[in-house]
């Protein structure tokens, strides 16, 4: 057997280049022999040679038990490779470790050197069990009387309170006392340990703070300071007396430090502790404004950095200071290096207003644009700097300008969206461009974001009005685009932009001239390639639009349209019936639909027999038979009874309570809710038992969180309707029981019955059940909406007649439509809870029942007579509710 | 907190990685992917590397402190990458793999790739004077320096004295530590050294 050293191994390595891992293989092979030897040169020999191939990726984790063998070696030299072979490969789970307890204490009593050793793999491996046996120790350590050891304990009691957090209240005063230490390294050691304290638990160390200010006032160690700084950062929000304190020698610091590390700290600390407000907090920051924009300028990359890295702290509070600097921080955003520009596109994304945002998504837009083609040609200063780093043969790969990987893409396509629909669109003044944005968008980004626009898209239209008529106009180009449908199947081809072209050109089909063009459009073959859920979106579009040309057909009806209906008819009920036996229940449930309701207006044209007098059609005398074939009014009904408009968030919690209705009474006798829960005990435990096998008793307290609930308003004495005695006679008994056997006999085979589920959902829920009645929600039109005044000379796409063009300024509907009665408290409590409301339904389409009943705006169920709302009769609601879950059952499926 | 430091030359191979706080991917995927990010930035660019592929990587971090920052320096053929969280400041940071730097080569007077390879135990041993658990332990170069001789000496002496009739040896730079007979006879028959 051929003993080799890590130098033999290394070489070995180097050598067999071409056939390195059955090198390794034999090296492993000799390294288990010599590991197992007695001579404990030769093992610690092995162990540095696992050290260097677990460097290299190959597994040590088997020898640990030797790794502590040479731990355990009384010469320095062996136990340096030992504790380097533990730091190296000992995790938590690290069963050995167990062993080492004893061997730590021993090492700790040792030589300082050895100590030092120690303390360095202590800090490496230490796990709770080991921090817990060994923190007496180092407690007493830290008074040790070598300052390099008084060092390491404070760096190695850090990561034994980390696992073992009760050591801390032992140590802490301890380590007060060595920020009085004699020795500065042991001072600055202290400092790091606290920085890193404070950033979990700041309210603990308060009292800290008068020798760290004294600290902060008289060193002159800027790496001390920027911690010491840092410390300040995380105690000041929790103490405001140390803001005033801090104030002077910060702005000391700020004036004169030439080190931008130190000052970035400082204005960190500054912001987070609010010293930037007031008169003289504005002077500060336009000290640090001024300051941070020259080193935005400077050669220097990392000083431009860090200058933006804290430019972006100083926006929320002042942002006319750092618009001033607006060109050169949109410069950076071009800056060669990627890590610039995400800085610089934070910087940028804060900074926006309605009078920047035009240029700036313009400008990361051009981003996404101009790069596809750069990779093609490589830059000449970029090909220059490849070939002045030494690059060996094997490494040298065509260079990808960091704008091509698509995670960066991805950011700024995020970042353009977020930017422009930040607090519902606050920022675009013209939706018409941001439209175009959005459809440009699509085209150039070429990473997965397709989704969020659709969002956007669908949203927009629907929040503003003005918007629509060249929406329409814009998702009609978008159909005709062959090139989307063709790469729909790509990765990043934002083909959701289709679902929501469909979507708009369907809803608002009313804005073009001819739409039974679209039709064809939408019914076109390639459609058959798309994803599922498009195509069906695109089959509910053409039912949309034929509904509405069919109503306007009939309106002005002629015996020549005849042909041209029944040829649509029949295209539609061609195309379609190819989708009726497609694999995605969606498209087949529509296109079956679409063929069957089809079918009836095909018979029914069929049979229309044209009456030849001078008036048809003029007249639309109710009592006479009409001139055209009333199935041409079957299908609009169904989609625009009522607009669509957006929903406030709140609208479904603020929904009164109808009169006669009380929220507490129970729906259910209470004699069954007894039964039921006695039943559901049963069945608990029943199926409990691979659980805890508790007894009935022991499941009745594993109840669910409802239950419970009702339980304790029970034992509360809140019962709202008397229960029944627990006592119960035979014969309830035996009839409760007879009841129970009859019910899980039926519902035995039931697929949906789930036992452990609760049943009686009522009791325990009636005080939602406002909220998720949905057919409850009385939906209305909004009054007063603005309407479209001028007309505009609009593409001849577009239908002229009607007197539509954009409002100036665009209205975003950004409250969203409220309930009829809703209480007026609630109106209330909705403007102030607007901005989530904006936020989350920024994503959704404009649909009713997509809305979440907001959580938090507890309705307060009023008394029925203070109700200010008077609910509709029930006549007027019916059939209004009936339309409106339609509609809003069509579109939330689409 | 520094959570890793990582050096590996040009082409990606590894000299040295020293992780303080457990990551979740495997040590080689993490360097395999910090070198692709960090040798696709020509010189001159800054020294934070801030990629959005990172984050990914990295794991995401709620909190803006909390986010794993990469601060690299490359030195001819070697980067020098140091994984760091909110707590430690970049430009220190910076600083501190400079200092590093300083004293290998004080360590190892004029140091090159070559002795880092060999002497992959000293590197580890110079670290631990400059950081340990992740947390800085001395900035100072003279200190540093003053302790990694004093602990080459200590495992010299303990070397020379478990082997009196050695020459030389123990495991301080430019000497070839652990040289057994046999082992000095592999080396020169089998006539692997390249150096």
């Amino acid at each position: 057997m051929w003993e080799r050293t890590l130098k033999d191994l290394i070489r070995g390595l180097r050598a067999n280049k071409a056939d390195e891992s059955k090198f390794i293989a034999k090296a492993i092979e000799e390294i288990r022999h010599e590991i197992k030897t007695e001579d404990m040169e030769l093992k610690a020999g092995a162990v540095m040679k696992l050290i260097y191939l677990d460097m290299l990726g190959y597994d040590m984790s088997w020898a640990s038990f030797h790794v502590v063998e040479v731990m355990s070696s009384s010469r320095i030299h062996l136990k340096s490779v030992g504790y380097l072979g533990a730091n190296q490969s000992f995790n938590q789970d690290t069963d050995v470790l167990m062993l080492t307890t004893n061997l730590l204490k021993k090492d700790l009593m040792s030589n300082p050197a050895d100590i030092g050793i120690t303390l360095n793999g202590i800090s490496n491996i230490v796990t709770p069990d080991l921090a817990r046996d060994l923190s007496p120790e180092l407690i007493r350590m830290m008074n040790h009387s070598h300052p390099q050891i008084r060092k390491r304990t404070v760096l190695a009691l850090y990561r034994v309170i980390e696992k073992y957090p009760e050591v801390l209240q032992h140590a802490i005063s301890r380590m007060k006392e060595k920020l009085e230490d004699p020795d500065p390294g042991v001072v600055a050691a202290t400092i790091n340990v606290l920085c890193e304290l404070t950033r979990q638990n700041p309210e603990e160390y308060l009292t800290l703070a008068p020798a760290l200010f004294h600290l902060m006032t008289t060193s002159t160690n800027n790496w001390m300071l920027i911690k010491i700084i840092k410390i300040f950062g995380s105690l000041s929000p929790h103490e405001p007396r140390l803001v005033r304190k801090l104030q002077p020698p910060i702005t000391e610091l700020i004036s004169t430090t030439p080190a931008i590390s130190l000052l970035y700290e400082c204005v960190r600390t500054c912001i987070i502790g609010g010293m930037l407000q007031g008169p003289s907090g504005d002077s500060l920051a336009r000290t640090c404004v001024s300051k941070l924009a020259a080193f935005i300028e400077d050669p220097d990359q990392n000083l431009k950095y860090i200058a933006l890295l804290a430019m972006v702290k100083i926006v929320p509070t002042h942002p006319h200071l750092v618009a001033q600097y607006q060109d050169t921080i949109l410069s950076s955003v071009d800056d060669q290096d990627i890590s610039i520009r995400m800085r610089a596109l934070d910087l940028v994304s804060a900074m926006v207003d309605q009078t920047n945002l035009q240029s700036i998504v313009q400008q990361i837009l051009s981003h996404l644009v101009t790069d596809t083609t750069t990779t093609v040609h490589p830059t000449a200063a970029q090909s220059l700097t490849q070939h002045t780093i030494p690059i060996s043969p094997n490494s040298i790969k065509p260079h990808v300008p960091p704008t091509q990987s698509p995670a960066y893409r991805l950011i700024l396509a995020q970042r353009i969206l977020r930017m422009c629909s930040q607090d519902t669109y606050d920022n675009v003044t013209n939706f018409e461009w941001y439209l175009s944005v959005l459809v440009d968008l699509a085209h150039v980004a070429n990473v997965d974001v397709g989704d969020e626009i659709r969002g956007q898209l669908v949203d927009v239209v629907g929040r503003v009005r003005a918007a629509r008529r060249y929406a329409v106009k814009l998702m009609h180009t978008v159909l005709n685009d062959d090139a989307i449908l063709r790469n729909a199947h790509e990765e990043g081809s934002c083909s959701e932009v289709l679902w929501a072209a469909a979507w708009i050109c369907g809803e608002y089909c009313n804005e073009l001239a001819e739409p039974q063009k679209l039709i064809t459009l939408l019914l076109r073959d390639e459609i058959s390639h798309l994803p599922p859920d498009i195509i069906a979106v695109y089959i509910q579009a053409a039912l949309k639009v034929f509904g509405f040309w069919a109503a306007e057909v009939a309106q002005r009806w002629s015996e020549d349209d005849l042909q041209e209906v029944k040829d649509t008819v029949e295209l539609i009920s061609s195309r379609v019936s190819r989708f009726v036996a497609s694999s995605h229940i969606e498209v087949q449930e529509r296109a079956a639909n679409t063929v069957q309701l089809f079918s009836f207006i095909q018979a029914d044209l069929n049979n229309h027999r044209p009456r030849h007098d001078a008036l048809a059609g003029t007249t639309l005398d109710p009592m006479e038979e009409p001139s055209f074939p009333k199935s041409l009014f079957l299908i609009q009904p169904l989609f625009s009874s009522y607009e669509l408009n957006p929903v406030a968030q709140t609208a479904q919690a603020s929904v009164p309570v109808p009169e006669g209705l009380d929220l507490d009474a129970w729906f259910v006798s209470p004699s069954v809710v007894v039964e039921t829960k006695f039943e559901k005990d049963e069945s608990k435990t029943k199926k409990s038992k691979k659980g805890k096998g508790k007894e009935v008793n022991g499941g009745r307290k594993a109840k669910s969180g409802s239950k419970r609930r009702e339980e304790d308003e029970n034992s509360n004495g809140i019962v709202l309707t008397p229960m029944t005695a627990e006592i119960e006679t035979e014969e309830e008994k035996a009839e409760r029981e007879r009841l129970r056997a009859e019910r899980l006999e039926r519902l035995r085979d039931d697929p949906y019955y789930i036992m452990d589920k609760p049943l009686p959902q009522q009791s325990s829920t009636n005080r939602y059940v406002a909220q998720e009645d949905v057919d409850a929600i009385p939906v209305v039109k909004l009054e007063g909406m603005p309407s479209f005044t001028e007309p505009e000379p609009g593409p001849s796409a577009l239908r002229n007649e009607l007197p539509e063009g954009p409002v100036e300024p665009y209205y975003i509907d950004k409250v969203g439509e409220m309930p009829e009665g809703a209480a007026q408290p609630i109106l209330g409590t909705i403007s102030s809870s607007q901005p989530p409301t904006s936020k989350t339904s920024r994503q959704q389409t404009p649909v009713p029942s997509l809305v979440p009943p907001s959580p938090f705006p507890q309705y307060e169920v009023p008394g029925e007579d203070t109700r200010p709302s008077t609910p509709d009769p029930v006549k007027v609601t019916r059939p209004r509710k009936k339309k409106v879950k339609k509609k809003s059952e069509t579109v939330e499926a689409s | 907190m520094i959570h890793g430091v990582l050096i590996f030359n040009t082409t990606g191979v590894p000299r040295l990685t020293k992780f303080y706080t457990p990551v979740h991917q495997s040590i080689q995927t993490l360097t395999q992917k910090l070198f692709s990010l960090v040798c696709s930035r020509p010189v001159g660019l800054c020294n934070f590397l801030d990629a959005p592929e990172l984050d990914a990587f990295l794991g995401p971090k709620n909190e803006e402190g909390d986010r794993w920052r990469v601060v690299y320096r490359s030195y001819a053929t070697l980067y020098f990458v140091f994984v760091v969280d909110g707590a430690e400041s970049e430009l220190g940071v910076l600083d501190l793999i400079q200092v590093f730097v300083e004293t290998l080569d004080r360590s190892f007077e004029n140091v090159c790739e070559l002795d880092l390879v060999f002497h992959f135990d000293e590197v580890h041993h110079i670290l631990s004077e400059i950081v340990q658990g992740g947390l800085v332990l001395e900035t100072n170069i003279d200190e540093i320096d003053e302790s990694v001789q004093n602990m080459a000496r200590l495992r010299k002496e303990s070397f020379a004295s478990a082997y009196p009739l050695s020459l030389g040896g123990g495991l301080s730079p430019r000497n070839g530590p652990l040289k057994t007979p046999l082992g000095w006879l592999t080396g020169k028959f089998t006539g692997v050294g390249t150096r």
